[in-house]
């Protein structure tokens, strides 16, 4: 390898950088190689999403304006300046696909048990990660400041006002006060642009790190197989021209979404006008939208909200804690609960989120 | 009953076109290509004596009988069910001008579906140098299918000036020869045949990666990098094709391609460059998946990989054939017919005496078999519903949401002036018919839009 790349190039670089142990550790690394593989390029296409989000980000600040202009700008980026509409379409498109592409991921390593020992913090990082993400997109989604983007947010931030004693206080917070306003997007934009990406890389790092530590984990089907049964491909370069492979695919699926189906942009928000009827969350907080919903209806008032929430934040909870209570590395008794809860929040998603749309009324926009 | 207009809900006429056209596309090439790749192969394995090539091409070609002659025949009749009902006219038009091409192409398919299976059902049981010659034989005519259906397909966007001349004479089809090798046809056969041999070795990829890789390692290996390199020609040769057809292409229909770059409107006249974008991504990306899936390590290409390349090539497939096809608007016929079928030299009698009275497909006779619908809904069929749906694609309520009778009226109007400023011209033909059937089909919309309202 060092000699294709030119040998007096590479010991240059080599010298200053300390090359060799890496490529040696790369050249080392193997993956297991199973039926069950599909699984492991997940992790790998969510953060090529995320790198072409941040990409395709950094075009958009270029034009965009926080503030009072922010519907106008966006306008511009849209109708005017060339190949915006694109670089906003695959932004959006990319943000969506890394959300999804992360709950693949996450479901993935949920029923193969990668988040038993020594995995915990792997499992645990890439909770976080995902929470992040899903900030990211609620405080993407004002940003653009059209109708559906303010009376959505209007309601998605009307949730934590419920809490008792620090919801309206985090709510102003967010908010900037007790309206949205120029404030409000000001404050979204700062935390889209760096309060996350300051959390959100690091952790990554530490999730990438952790990867490299542990290494790929083997489901249950595999490890039941004497060592020399186990069939695995060296990570580089197979491993890593597969996933190369992949990603060219990813980018393909996002071309398609991004020039078939542009990102809308609806018209300009009116704190005046009335909210429109079928206004709802993205798709990745529908299931919490409805569930929300669903409790309001059952018990009215308060309580009703009060309760939606603690529901939520229950099952959240209990997800995050699983490596707790799924500890060994072979199944037991806990080990089926678990993957029965699994099974059980999976379907809930789902079917919450189906039920969200199925109730929306329909509007001509 | 929706005949004579085929009316599709949602999708629309021509995107029913257009999905059987893309599986055909993506069948029919490999015809050509494979026909190519299947005496090379039996060739190079011949002079190496390779048995354990000739034992997978034998079921190689079974693949390819079945595929290319029970779904390539089968779309291909599709395609022609499929452009009767949705433009009649334009089929019409392209029957009547090329009918001793199309002779020649059946002969050609005919001859084409026989070699195949000749060639199959003679492995092992004629000498091998004369099942070979039978292989190039193959090869030869299905390239010839492509040869004449280029001169028919280019024709569309750059028929020839002769041709063009003799229009409305009756004698059009003694131009023959200038419409047929017409300004695009040479740089559109090199694309195509380049597309021909990629999707050889894209549907060779998915054949041969189900060999096992462990037991059958050497021959799998072999034969799945023999199959990539199918793509080389493509991958060095595409762009210099495409800059060349790009260049014949008239200068009204390559400004389309501009009018999407710093806009993505709902309409329509924004798609041609959103899927030129799709066609230069996905045609760049595929030499590359192939490169990383198959030729580093050709024993652990699986059949989900193969079946990923097979995916971008419908992408690649589908969004150029999709340009291709929208280059042409808002023509079917470069300069002689509309995409709605109505001709250029019809206009004037369709706006004195009526497009209904003057249309065979939609007359208005007491006879007429639709005549329980009114005039404006009969309008939209003829004239409207080859690009439009009432909602789903190019919905006509959304784009025509918000606007009142008279608003729909001016916009209408907008269509029969069809004044050189119109913003519309370039992509939208001009709406034809007497005031009264336009005031007819401003009443239907006008209805369709804001049904509460009426």
């Amino acid at each position: 390898m060092p000699e294709s790349l030119g040998p007096k190039v590479y010991s240059w670089l080599d010298e200053r950088l300390g090359l060799s142990p890496i490529l040696e550790l790369a050249l080392k690394k193997r993956v297991p190689d199973h039926k069950h593989s599909f699984w492991y390029y997940w992790g790998g296409i969510t953060l090529f999403f995320f790198i072409v989000m941040c990409f395709t980000g950094v075009l958009l600040l270029l034009y965009y304006r926080p503030g009072d202009g922010a519907y106008e700008s966006v306008q511009q980026i849209n109708t005017q300046i060339k190949f915006g509409w694109l670089i906003r379409s695959i932004h959006s498109w990319s943000a969506n696909l890394m959300v999804a592409a992360a709950f693949v991921h996450m479901f993935s390593t949920f029923f193969m048990k990668a988040y038993r020992a020594p995995r915990e913090f792997l499992w645990w990082s890439g909770f976080g990660l995902l929470s992040l993400a899903m900030v990211f997109g609620f405080s993407g989604y004002l940003l653009p400041m059209d109708d559906l983007a303010y009376f959505a947010t209007k309601v998605g931030l009307s949730i934590p006002a419920v809490m008792p004693v620090v919801g309206p206080w985090i709510a102003d917070l967010v908010r900037g006060g007790p309206d949205i306003t120029a404030y409000t997007i000001s404050r979204f934009f700062a935390l889209h642009v760096v309060i996350l990406p300051a959390l959100f890389i690091p952790l990554l790092l530490l999730h990438l790190g952790l990867v490299q530590q542990h290494g790929m984990s083997i489901p249950e089907s595999e490890q039941q197989k004497p060592e020399a049964e186990r069939k695995s491909i060296p990570f580089f370069p197979n491993f890593v021209f597969k996933d190369l492979a992949v990603w060219l695919v990813a980018l393909n699926v996002l071309a398609l979404l991004a020039v078939a189906f542009p990102w809308p942009l609806g018209p300009a928000a009116d704190p005046l006008a009335p909210a429109p009827a079928d206004i709802h969350p993205e798709w990745y907080f529908m299931s919490s939208f409805q569930i929300l919903k669903a409790f309001g209806g059952w018990f009215p008032g308060v309580v009703g909200e009060f309760l939606g929430i603690a529901f939520f934040n229950a099952g959240v909870v209990l997800w995050a804690l699983v490596p707790l209570f799924d500890p060994n590395t072979k199944s037991g008794q806990w080990g089926r609960r678990v993957t029965w809860f699994g099974f059980v929040v999976l379907a809930v998603l789902i079917v919450t989120t189906i039920w969200g749309y199925a109730v929306l009324p329909a509007v001509a926009h | 009953m929706n005949y004579p207009a085929w009316d599709v809900p949602y999708l629309g006429s021509g995107w029913m076109i257009g999905i059987v056209a893309i599986i055909h596309i993506l069948i029919s090439h490999f015809a050509v290509g494979g026909g190519i790749f299947l005496p090379l192969t039996e060739a190079k394995a011949l002079r190496e004596g390779r048995k354990d090539w000739m034992l997978r091409l034998k079921g190689y070609s079974k693949f390819f009988l079945v595929l290319t002659g029970v779904f390539g025949a089968m779309t291909g009749v599709g395609i022609w069910f499929a452009i009767g009902l949705a433009s009649p006219n334009g089929t019409s038009a392209l029957i009547h001008n090329f009918v001793f091409g199309w002779a020649i192409e059946w002969v050609f398919f005919l001859v084409e579906l026989t070699l195949a299976m000749v060639y199959y059902y003679t492995w092992d049981r004629i000498p091998a140098k004369l099942h070979l010659t039978i292989g190039w034989i193959y090869a030869a005519v299905s390239w010839g299918t492509l040869v004449i259906i280029n001169g028919i397909l280019t024709f569309k966007l750059t028929p020839g000036p002769e041709w063009m001349a003799s229009v409305g004479t009756g004698r059009e089809s003694e131009y023959f020869f200038d419409a047929f090798f017409n300004a695009g046809y040479l740089p559109s056969l090199g694309l195509r045949t380049l597309a021909c041999l990629s999707l050889a070795g894209i549907w060779s990829l998915y054949f041969f990666s189900r060999l096992d890789g462990e037991s059958d390692g050497k021959t799998k290996a072999s034969m799945v990098q023999w199959s990539s390199m199918f793509l080389i020609p493509s991958f060095l040769l595409m762009p210099v094709f495409f800059a060349w057809y790009v260049f014949t292409i008239p200068a009204d229909h390559r400004a389309l391609l501009e009018l999407g770059i710093s806009s993505a409107s709902a309409g329509t006249f924004t798609h041609v460059t959103r899927m030129t974008i799709l066609s230069v991504v996905s045609s760049a990306t595929i030499a590359l998946a192939v490169m990383f899936f198959a030729w580093f390590q050709p024993t652990e290409l699986k059949r989900g990989h193969a079946l990923s390349i097979l995916f971008l090539a419908l992408l690649a497939t589908g969004s150029t054939e999709s340009v291709r096809e929208f280059l042409r608007k808002p023509f079917v016929v470069n300069g002689y017919m509309y995409s709605n079928g109505v001709r250029v030299n019809q206009i004037e009698g369709f706006n004195r005496d009526g497009y209904l009275t003057g249309s065979v497909w939609s007359p208005v006779s007491p006879d007429a078999a639709f005549h329980h619908k009114s005039v404006g809904e009969r309008m939209f069929q003829g004239q409207c519903m080859a690009c439009h749906t009432l909602d789903g694609y190019r919905p006509i309520r959304k784009l025509l949401a918000g606007r009142d009778t008279t608003s729909i009226g001016s916009v209408l109007k907008m269509l029969h002036d069809n004044a050189p400023e119109s913003p519309y011209r370039k992509f939208m033909p001009p709406l034809v018919g007497t005031e009264e059937e336009i005031r007819a089909l401003r009443d239907w919309l006008a209805v369709q839009v804001a049904p509460a309202s009426h």
